[in-house]
């Protein structure tokens, strides 16, 4: 009685130790937004301002074009996603189904493109799109920003779809579907989770995204992003650290809604490979 | 309904021949079972017949109608999986009506005939749960139930007991026998257990290294196996086999066993030949007989209402051809299977005898049965 109740201490402090070490930034950046500018930089710190600028965030609203910046990202997310989906959907189920001359390769391949860096892809990137007058336009960081999904979530849904056993494709076709048919009834249904998990991770990559929108938008205000946006407002003499950590709140909260609304999923997601 | 005719077929993953000119007609409403050890091909063929995967050569006719190059939902078969298969994502309704569905039925029709498969099977409380929420006797009835749906030409099975227990597949074995002689519809099961072979089939083919060994009933199979493997793959425990070199006797030929001059039912002919001699655990009874002789068994196992008594045979007799049923026996023992012995029986020397008509001839070579 006496160990387990010292375990279980030690347990519950470890845990908190490690979620105040991740919470701890947030909170700071909560507290930096709502202090008044001249008590940020007092010594010692304070953990709670005198008198809460509550206000600070309908303000930067008003002062910032903030909805169309995350208007902005949203587009770039969501179409660089689904075009990452339907891509590595395809490529992913075909990895794991299908024996090809070459498929192993083309799998490592694949991987080995997952680990150049993005800031590697900056220039070449800029070459084409400028041939193809997209700089500027969102569909510049849509096809960017797949560069860097597609890699990730073929090998992702690959082993997911490997852990689907091949009588059920087989089972289906046998029941009268063909190829693709059984694929979109029962193959996608059935990985639902692991779907879910592979497009929040690309839509993450997309909205956090910052050295392609400042590449490939830059002189184009009504296209920026919102990381691209914020960044903005950090000015050459004065930066106001309230406001631009309000802006930066209003950015996460979306990504933050999303985790929360699919955490069931995810779990299911993530630990679906685990057990046969 | 309808007959199954394979032609020829082969099949070949790259050097690896898994099926060699495989042929087989198949009667409208035959049960006939394909059996054979691990890795012979039977899923290969089934899948083949399923239209899953291609033969590399070879010609299948279901009901007269050539389906080698047609696709899987073309053919007009249903099929079993050895995991169910379920759709997951699907209550077991629509994993019963799917397959209909994707024919294009109309829906008040695939709800009468999925309630009537499911009453069939006694499934119908289940029909709203998802598998997950299934026993496994419970899913290997709703797969049954999403094959026996669709009313088609034929039924193919791969191993659908081995996933339950003993109990409940001697159950579930009983069940399909009665659904198949209910609904009649043109079965392949596909099983390495010899005993789901002998019971359900009408017909058996026994198979190993992608070759058809021999294609019987199951009486004539137990009866006269057409080899060597066959005779050991077929009964349990498999049959005893003992070397020994066929001489010309008074009138017919004879070959010795256990020190004794046995005589054959064979033509005199065979003089001087090497053979190999099967006798059948449940020949050898105790007390004297045509042929009687005395052992000391090395081990006696008691089942109750019968006994394994192990007993040494004698170096000459003893043969190096692997034991082919599975249970690796060691070729210096063979196996008497008592039925209804008295108490005393095996715990010490012991008589023991068998009629000769019982023996079985092979060909020490060629292992084909003379
Ligand atoms: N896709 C494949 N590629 C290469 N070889 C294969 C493939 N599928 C099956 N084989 C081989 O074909 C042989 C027959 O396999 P099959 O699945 O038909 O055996 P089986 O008789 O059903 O055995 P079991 O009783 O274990 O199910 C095996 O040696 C197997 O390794
Ligand atoms: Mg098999």
């Amino acid at each position: 009685m006496k160990r387990s109740l010292l375990h279980s201490t030690f347990l519950y402090v470890a845990v908190i130790l490690v979620c105040a070490l991740l919470v701890f930034p947030i909170y700071w950046l909560f507290i930096t937004a709502i202090s008044p500018p001249d008590q940020l930089r007092v010594l010692p710190p304070r953990f709670w301002p005198e008198i809460p600028r509550w206000n600070v965030f309908g303000d930067v609203m008003s002062d910032r074009p903030i909805l169309l910046w995350l208007g902005n990202s949203a587009l770039a997310a969501l179409g660089s996603v689904l075009l990452s989906m339907t891509v590595s959907v395809l490529a992913g189920y075909s990895l794991s189904r299908f024996r090809v001359r070459g498929g192993q390769s083309l799998g490592l391949f694949i991987l080995t493109a997952k680990m150049l860096p993005a800031t590697l892809l900056v220039i070449p990137l800029f070459g084409i799109f400028r041939t193809l007058d997209l700089i500027g336009s969102l569909w510049s960081i849509v096809l960017a920003h797949a560069t860097l999904i597609i890699p990730f979530t073929t090998w992702m849904l690959k082993g997911y779809f490997d852990t689907i056993p091949r009588e059920l494709e087989q089972a289906a076709m046998v029941d009268g579907c063909s190829p693709l048919g059984a694929m979109v009834r029962v193959i996608l249904p059935v990985s639902a989770p692991g779907l879910a998990a592979t497009a929040l991770y690309g839509f993450v990559l997309s909205w956090s995204d910052y050295a392609y929108a400042r590449t490939f938008l830059t002189n184009a205000q009504t296209n920026w992003t919102a990381n691209l946006g914020i960044t903005t407002m950090k000015g050459e003499y004065i930066s106001n650290w309230g406001d631009i950590s309000a802006a930066s709140i209003l950015v996460a909260l979306p990504v933050l809604l999303i985790y929360l609304f699919l955490e069931r999923y995810l779990v299911g997601g993530l630990t679906a490979g685990a057990e046969k | 309904m309808a007959g199954i005719h394979i032609e020829h077929v082969t099949k070949s993953y790259g050097q690896l021949t898994v099926l060699k000119d495989f042929s087989l007609d198949i009667a409208d409403g035959e049960f006939v079972v394909f059996v054979g050890p691990s890795g012979c091909g039977k899923s290969t063929m089934l899948k083949i017949l399923a239209g899953l995967e291609e033969a590399t050569s070879g010609t299948i006719r279901i009901g007269g109608r050539d389906v080698t190059d047609l696709a899987p939902g073309d053919r007009d078969i249903a099929m079993v999986f050895q995991n169910y298969a379920l759709y997951p994502h699907l209550t077991v309704r629509k994993n019963m009506g799917f397959g209909l569905k994707m024919r294009g039925t109309d829906s008040a029709e695939i709800d009468r005939r999925v309630t009537e498969a499911a009453k069939i099977l006694g499934v119908d409380h289940l029909l709203d749960r998802r598998p997950k929420a299934l026993s496994g006797g419970q899913r290997q009835r709703v797969a049954l139930g999403r094959a026996i749906v669709r009313e088609p030409q034929a039924f193919l099975m791969d191993e659908p007991l081995s996933n339950l227990d003993a109990k409940l597949r001697v159950h579930t074995r009983a069940e399909i026998s009665a659904l198949h002689k209910r609904l009649g519809v043109t079965t392949i099961y596909v099983t390495h257990d010899q005993i789901e072979a002998m019971t359900m089939a009408d017909r058996i083919v026994i198979m190993r290294d992608g070759i058809i060994q021999q294609i019987a009933n199951p009486d004539t199979m137990f009866r006269k196996p057409a080899n060597l493997f066959v005779a050991g793959f077929i009964g349990s425990p498999g049959m005893n086999f003992f070397k020994a070199t066929v001489a010309p006797g008074q009138g017919s030929a004879m070959v010795r066993l256990f020190g004794q001059n046995v005589p054959l039912q064979a033509p005199t002919g065979l003089s001087g030949r090497e053979v190999v001699v099967g006798l059948r655990p449940e020949h050898i009874v105790a007390g004297e007989g045509p042929v009687t002789f005395a052992v000391t068994p090395r081990l006696v196992e008691s089942l109750g209402s019968e006994k394994y008594i192990y007993v040494d045979v004698p170096p000459e007799n003893r043969v190096e051809v692997a034991h082919t049923g599975g249970d690796d026996r060691r070729a210096d023992t063979i196996i008497a299977r008592l039925i209804n012995p008295e108490e005393r029986a095996g715990s010490g020397p012991l008589t023991l005898s068998f009629d000769p008509a019982r023996l079985h001839l092979f060909d020490a070579q060629t292992h084909i049965a003379i």
